[in-house]
């Protein structure tokens, strides 16, 4: 707004030039039509009140933020003057705010020094309604509001509810001559109202400019926002056609001019996948999500949304459409798919270490024996209660001496283990029974277990209670030496029978011999007889006398011996046959049971084998020691012998054991191999035969280590 | 028959009289010069009178005496005199007692072929023995 003294100078000028020219009405309306811009209103008035003869004119404004009314731009007015008309909306008694607030133009008589003023109130108004207040009726208008005098003429009021529009008050103050005709007042008051109605229309336009230039402010902003977000954003009209997009979706939806077949192809295809989409979405009528597939039109690839669209409406409330922003989650999707997967996995997985936690907590308190388990560094992780009792706990420990020696006994057995290269390792471990106050012998029986670079993670020791094993094992030495007593009687009856048998067996036999050629011819026969049957006679009487021969007491045999020196009373009948004798005997442990009855088994073994070879052959005999053999805790003796014989026919090898059973014909007694076996089974031990006819057989067996 | 010195003087020693007559019998068939003696007592004194090639001598004899007490005192009175020992207990002492001794043994029930041979071959080792000493 132009200052009040630029307006004096040129004051000066304009009277020159227009003073006695007074233009016609239709002149003055002409150049106030012309003003385009609000703030030369005022100036241009001025000058026509002046061409129309008046002295001085002046404006003051209304601040309505303050509320002050004060002059903004005066002709011919000096400035001490002009301060009259300054004042304050709330000084309701001063004459200018009353004309104001009247709204209708009033002239203030003058008094003694003063000349009277013609007061025009200037106000935003008009007789009819603005666009916005057409469209929106409970608004109401302003400018109309103010044409009828309906509103107070202070701070709130002042802006349209319904288009934001500010109104301005003004007051055109002209000073009147003396004795100024109502002619000429007459003239003033048309001027100024169809200022007043220009100011009105300028405002208004000038109201309507400055909200474009808002709103295209906004729109740019609103432009940039959404050129520079990295999700699609479009929005779409009430058919699902693309309105407006960002740069993010024309990837997606926009054809460009030079597309190729396939990226044209993906576009159209996006389109149809998009507006079906939105037209689920737009069912609900209110804010929407749903996931949707979309083809990358560049790469090619097929990408996951997530698609949130809310429905857009026109300022009076009618759908207009919708408007949706597109998230790519594909790499967010993935990624949730296989944290999932990763947690069903890692909760799988827990599953089976929790099944598999019970059911070794299962085994270890089943398994009756303690157990310990310890890192590798051979400290106890894991003692099981029964290994808790020998151990005791870290304070039992520190007060029972005893059980601090079994921790020492275990500590050096487990630690020697530890560090050593076999994976598994036994040994006998005395420790203290805190229960049965007393020793007791444990066979610790221990394995490793290692990790996946090969290292010892842990180690597992069982500890078996041995007291019952071994009083079992007590027990059957004890039967097994009766046993082997028994038939030690029974072969001494036998023997002493043989024996009484031997000598008239002899005296028989001698008399047969004595008796040859002597015979009559018809007699032969009978001869014969008694001569043949009496040889069979002899043969089980010398198999029997050889049960008669242990006489020794049953004490450790040292099973070698007994078979070097079966082989050695053999060497000459087995040379004779032109048989080979090869042995491999192994170091063995002390057996326990009757020396002369394992020569005896030895003997007919070596007997028979000659037996089958008359043509020569060669004969194995070995023994072997192994710790986990037969039923026995100490393991067993394995005795073979084998020969290269005729071999046991398979009919008879099932029941070559039972008495009277011969491969020999009538040179056998069929006695040999059964008493073997009985000795052998005496003995707690077992016999086994092989044989192929033809090619040999071999007896194999094993007896139990006792000590 | 042959003359009995050629085929040798032969003492035989059991205490089973059905067994010594046999063996008599066997040997005399051979044409031996046979002399029996059913006890350890009897067959000292027909060493100590007679002049024997070959001791034929059971091992188990009356009472508590044995072949070898007989075969002892044959060695002394008659070292040139051959030992056979015959047995019916087959044990591993028996044999080894006798093969220290350097004495032959025959185990019962005995194969008659195999005692003519052994006797004859006995004899026949002693003869060159003597030759040789002779």
């Amino acid at each position: 707004m132009a200052s009040p003294q630029m307006r004096v100078g040129a004051r000066r000028r304009m009277a020159t030039e227009h003073r006695r020219e007074p233009g016609s009405n239709r002149r003055v309306a002409a150049r106030l039509l012309a003003v385009e811009r609000t703030d030369a209103i005022f100036p241009v008035l001025l000058q026509e009140i002046v061409v129309l003869g008046f002295p001085r004119a002046l404006v003051a404004s209304v601040n309505l933020e303050t509320g002050d009314l004060a002059p903004t731009l005066s002709v011919n007015f000096p400035r001490t003057v002009q301060q009259r008309f300054r004042t304050s909306l709330h000084a309701s008694e001063n004459t200018l705010v009353k004309v104001l607030r009247n709204g209708k133009p009033a002239v203030i008589p003058g008094g003694p020094g003063r000349r009277a003023l013609y007061c025009h109130p200037i106000l935003f108004r008009s007789r009819t309604q603005c666009r916005e207040a057409e469209r929106r009726p409970a608004g109401g208008c302003l400018a109309v509001d103010n044409q009828h005098g309906r509103r107070k003429l202070c701070l709130p009021d002042q802006v349209c509810a319904t288009c934001g529009m500010r109104g301005y008050s003004a007051l055109v103050v002209v000073e009147l001559a003396k004795g100024a005709s109502e002619r000429e007042i007459g003239e003033l008051r048309p001027l100024v109202g169809l200022a007043d109605r220009c100011l009105a229309r300028l405002s208004k336009s000038e109201h309507y400019y400055n909200r474009l230039t808002g709103l295209e402010n906004t729109l740019a902003q609103m432009q940039t926002v959404m050129g520079n977000m990295h999700d699609p954003v479009v929005l779409t009209d009430n058919q699902h056609r693309v309105v407006m997009q960002n740069r993010a979706a024309e990837r997606f939806f926009k054809l460009p001019e030079a597309a190729s077949e396939g990226r044209a192809r993906a576009i159209e295809f996006n389109h149809l996948l998009f507006s079906a989409a939105l037209s689920s979405m737009a069912l609900t009528g209110a804010e929407a999500h749903r996931d949707l597939t979309l083809v990358d039109p560049v790469e090619g690839e097929e990408l996951l949304f997530e698609v949130l669209a809310a429905p857009t409406s026109t300022p009076d409330g009618s759908r207009s459409g919708m408007v949706t922003v597109l998230r790519e989650v594909t790499a967010l999707r993935r990624t949730d798919a296989e944290v999932r997967s990763q947690y069903d996995r890692l909760r799988h997985a827990e599953e089976l270490v929790r099944q598999d936690r019970d059911r070794l907590n299962l085994i270890i308190e089943n398994v009756g024996d303690p157990i310990v388990v310890c890192d590798s560094n051979a400290r106890p992780v894991l003692v099981d209660p029964l290994a808790a009792e020998l151990f005791g706990s870290e304070r039992d420990s520190a007060r029972d001496p005893r059980r601090l020696r079994n921790h020492a006994k275990f500590d050096a057995y487990i630690s020697s283990f530890t560090f050593s290269f076999s994976d598994r390792e036994s040994g006998p471990l005395k420790l203290f029974n805190p229960t049965t106050r007393g020793e007791v012998e444990f066979d610790a029986r221990s394995g490793k277990i290692y990790d996946e670079r090969g290292q010892v993670a842990y180690t597992v020791t069982v500890l078996r209670d041995l007291t019952a094993v071994r009083k079992v094992e007590q027990l059957k030495v004890e039967r097994r030496m009766l046993e082997i007593e028994k038939f030690a009687a029974t072969g001494r009856l036998a023997g002493t029978i043989a024996h009484e048998v031997n000598n008239p067996m002899e005296a028989i036999k001698n008399a047969i011999y004595l008796l040859s050629g002597k015979v009559s011819p018809e007699a032969t026969p009978v001869y014969d007889v008694l001569k043949s049957e009496t040889e069979r006679v002899a043969r089980i009487v010398r198999q029997m006398l050889g049960l008669y021969r242990n006489t020794d007491q049953i004490g450790t045999v040292d099973v070698n011996s007994v078979i070097e020196d079966t082989l050695l009373l053999f060497r000459r009948q087995l040379q004779q046959v032109s048989t080979q004798v090869r042995t491999r005997l192994a170091s063995l442990p002390m057996a326990v049971g009757s020396a002369d009855q394992l020569r005896q088994v030895l003997s007919n073994l070596v007997v028979n084998a000659r037996d089958s070879m008359e043509k020569g052959g060669t004969l194995h005999v070995r023994t072997r020691y192994f710790a986990g053999g037969g039923d026995s805790v100490r393991g067993a003796i394995r005795i073979l012998v084998a020969d290269s014989g005729a071999g046991i026919p398979p009919a008879l090898q099932s029941s070559i054991f039972e008495p009277f059973v011969s491969t020999k014909g009538a040179k056998g007694t069929g006695l040999g191999l059964w008493i073997v076996k009985g000795i052998i089974e005496n003995h707690g031990g077992k016999i086994r035969v092989r044989s192929r006819v033809g090619q040999g057989t071999v007896f194999q067996i094993d007896l139990p280590v006792v000590r | 028959m042959k003359p009995k010195t050629e085929r040798g003087r032969i003492l035989v020693v059991d205490d089973e009289p059905s067994v010594l007559l046999t063996y008599k019998l066997i040997l005399e068939q051979q044409g031996y010069d046979v002399l029996a003696a059913s006890s350890s007592s009897e067959a000292r004194k027909t060493i100590e009178q007679e002049n024997i090639d070959l001791l034929l001598c059971d091992l188990s004899l009356e009472e508590r005496h044995t072949g070898f007490e007989v075969i002892e005192f044959a060695r002394l009175r008659q070292p040139a005199a051959i030992s056979v020992l015959l047995t019916g207990y087959a044990s591993r002492d028996v044999s080894e007692q006798a093969g220290q001794g350097g004495v032959a043994v025959l185990f019962k029930p005995i194969d008659i072929e195999e005692f003519l041979s052994t006797i004859s071959a006995q004899l026949k080792k002693r003869h060159e023995q003597s030759k040789k000493t002779g």
